[in-house]
């Protein structure tokens, strides 16, 4: 090898190291195993799960129901024990898309409105004894991809279907993403915001879920748009959270306030931080539903603060609770799954928080 | 002053990356400052190289937040590295035997051929599927394999089939078996050749590991890292584990180089 080659790998070397050197401080104690998360999809979640590749998984509903009613695993923790009506999904709208609608302000009244009408029927026919529970739950194996109709039932009660956004349980998980190191630190200081609480104000307007809350005794036709506009929609896959959506979407409700749906290129996501990237940011999602963990990170991580072309505004709510740790059977505590793999949908997720959060009160490690 | 190739060759050497690194940095500034962009790409993301730097520094070690762990870029490379190994190992010692096999027995190659010829042709990222629905566990390794084998198989092929003749006459006249003439003859002569597949197999499987660990599912690697630090929108770092990936590929194949160039001294 020729000699200034060789030079120039060990100047490399050094600046490597000396870059390193900084870093150093700090290095874990070796006292804990963590428990390894590994990113899948849902349906990998409970296949693992059964050839006992994976010791637990903690995923969005249908896939917990499914996997508990089939035998393969049991439920260790539902996501209300770790933090009792947290936030969930929520629904948000790009803010590209706002500054070049007119009638922007006009349609997210709307599409509140439609969000509480649905959440309102679904609770309603949550009951039994409701006329429409039958519908509801061919609903939710339709848009969850559920065959087993108690796994489906059982979904329907594992998650709160709420409209109102939740400010207070925003800043509290972005509070938490700060103490789990999950912000680019430069990108924290470009955005401006000095706490949490500025962040979740900034994030969340509350006007349009005050319109609907007020016009909720109007049938939907009479407050129809002038003009029918079409909203390029995203959403996750089969994610019962978003069920308020599908429903609304399927019984016609958008199209009687005069909102045409599309799905978005690349809808349904496999995740909510593709659907930040992908989708808002990359300017083809118009509203959309998805967690709002992924909008907190991506609204700072991803962003480019010069065009703000990531920033999104969350008008409503989706859900709470909803997401479910199940384990093998040999599994009765988060201290048991130290040392083994545990599968989740992705880093960022609401799921992933959901378990650091569930992890720290437990005193354990959590790789990803 | 006058320059002596070397040094000329060294100088050279670091304009261009020096070069390359502040060509990097105008063309996203110029990017970010709406200046000037190259049509159809979102270059104000990228980071620049500084910002790399802080993040290949800020990640190089593990660190801990709260409950959360985050594995340091060391420990994706000793991950990956260590599957590579694994798997060039197993393509070893299936690959050369069966290339000095192929190589020394016409019927044996002739049986082979067609199959290793098939096969060789399915890039390794194509085995990816197949791996995760058969194997239980050690899919990475099972992708390098199938990048690493094919090298080494035909090299130990080439290196076998270009022994020299009047070497094999000789032993044959001085009464060599034929389990002598393949350890003291063909062996010997066909290593440099072997070695050469080995460094193109090493090249290949690095490839296939980052791309296997992106989906064979596995807490640790570097493919698994710059995909993960994708999803949390952590760009710099994300450009940080692609740059190392480079470098440890550009080492490893110096280092085969070394090796080749101390232990081999009758190759080329």
């Amino acid at each position: 090898m020729n000699k200034s080659l060789k030079i120039l790998l060990l100047v490399f070397a050094a600046l490597l190291v000396a870059g390193c050197l900084q870093a150093t401080e700090k290095v874990p104690g070796e006292e804990d195993k963590p428990v390894n998360l590994v990113r899948m999809g849902g349906q990998d979640m409970i296949q693992r799960l059964s050839t006992g590749e994976i010791a637990g998984f903690v995923g969005w509903e249908p896939w917990p129901s499914i996997a508990i009613t089939d035998g393969y695993g049991k439920a260790l923790l539902d996501s209300g024990d770790v933090w009792e009506d947290h936030p969930c999904c929520v629904v948000a709208y790009d803010n590209d898309w706002y500054n070049k609608t007119e009638n922007a302000d006009e349609i997210l009244k709307r599409a509140s409105l439609v969000q509480l009408t649905s959440v309102e029927y679904i609770n309603s026919a949550k009951d039994k004894n409701s006329p429409y529970h039958d519908e509801v739950v061919n609903f939710t194996m339709e848009f969850g991809g559920i065959k087993n109709r108690k796994a489906a039932e059982l979904s329907l009660d594992n998650v709160d279907f709420v409209y109102a956004p939740n400010i207070k349980g925003a800043e509290t998980f972005i509070g938490r993403i700060m103490d789990f190191g999950i912000f680019d630190v430069g990108k924290w200081n470009q955005s401006g915001y000095k706490t949490a609480e500025e962040y979740a104000n900034s994030l969340i307007t509350t006007e349009y879920v005050d319109w609907a809350i007020q016009n909720k005794d109007t049938p939907l036709k009479e407050l129809a748009l002038n003009k029918t506009v079409t909203i390029r929609y995203g959403y996750l896959i089969n994610d019962v959270h978003e069920l308020p959506f599908y429903v609304a979407w399927k019984k016609g409700w958008f199209d009687d306030v005069g909102i045409n749906i599309t799905l978005a290129e690349g809808a349904p996501f496999q995740n909510g931080a593709f659907e930040m990237q992908k989708g808002f940011k990359a300017g083809t999602v118009d509203i959309g539903s998805l967690g709002i963990p992924p909008v907190i990170i991506h609204r700072i991580n991803s962003n480019d603060f010069t065009t703000d072309d990531a920033r999104v505004e969350v008008i409503s709510g989706m859900n709470n609770e909803g997401s479910v740790i199940v384990v093998a059977r040999d599994i009765n505590s988060l201290r048991d799954l130290r040392g083994k793999t545990v599968g989740y949908p992705g880093p960022g997720t609401i799921q992933h928080v959901l378990f650091l959060m569930a992890a720290d009160k437990e005193g354990i490690k959590v790789s990803y | 002053m006058k320059l002596d190739s070397g040094k000329k060759g060294l100088v050279i050497n670091l304009f261009s990356l020096i070069g390359f690194i502040f060509l990097w940095h105008i063309l996203i500034v110029l990017a970010r400052e709406d200046i000037f962009n190259i049509p159809f790409m979102r270059l104000r993301d990228i980071p620049t190289p500084v910002e790399t730097w802080g993040a290949l520094a800020g990640s190089m070690f593990t660190r801990v937040y709260g409950p959360g762990v985050t594995y340091g870029i060391i420990n994706h490379v000793e991950a990956s590295l260590i599957r590579v190994i694994q798997g060039g190992v197993l393509a070893f010692v299936v690959g050369v035997p069966l290339g000095i096999w192929m190589g020394y027995s016409k019927l044996i190659g002739n049986i082979l051929n067609p199959i290793v010829e098939i096969i060789r042709n399915m890039p390794p990222m194509a085995w990816i599927p197949l791996a995760i629905f058969i194997l239980v566990t050690g899919g990475s390794i099972f992708i390098v394999f199938i990048g690493m084998v094919f090298p080494i198989i035909l090299n130990t092929i080439h290196g076998v089939k270009s022994t020299d003749p009047r070497l094999l006459d000789a032993a044959k006249t001085l009464g060599a078996s034929g389990f002598g003439i393949v350890t003291k003859v063909v062996i010997p002569s066909s290593l440099p050749s072997i070695v050469a597949g080995l460094r193109i197999g090493l090249g290949v499987g690095w490839m296939a590991i980052v791309a296997a660990e992106m989906v064979i599912r596995s807490p640790v690697g570097l493919g698994y890292f710059i995909w993960n630090m994708g999803d949390l929108g952590r760009y710099a770092e994300m450009v940080a584990g692609m740059i190392v990936i480079g470098v440890v590929g550009y080492f490893m194949n110096i280092s085969i180089l070394l090796f080749q160039k101390r232990f081999i001294k009758w190759a080329d």
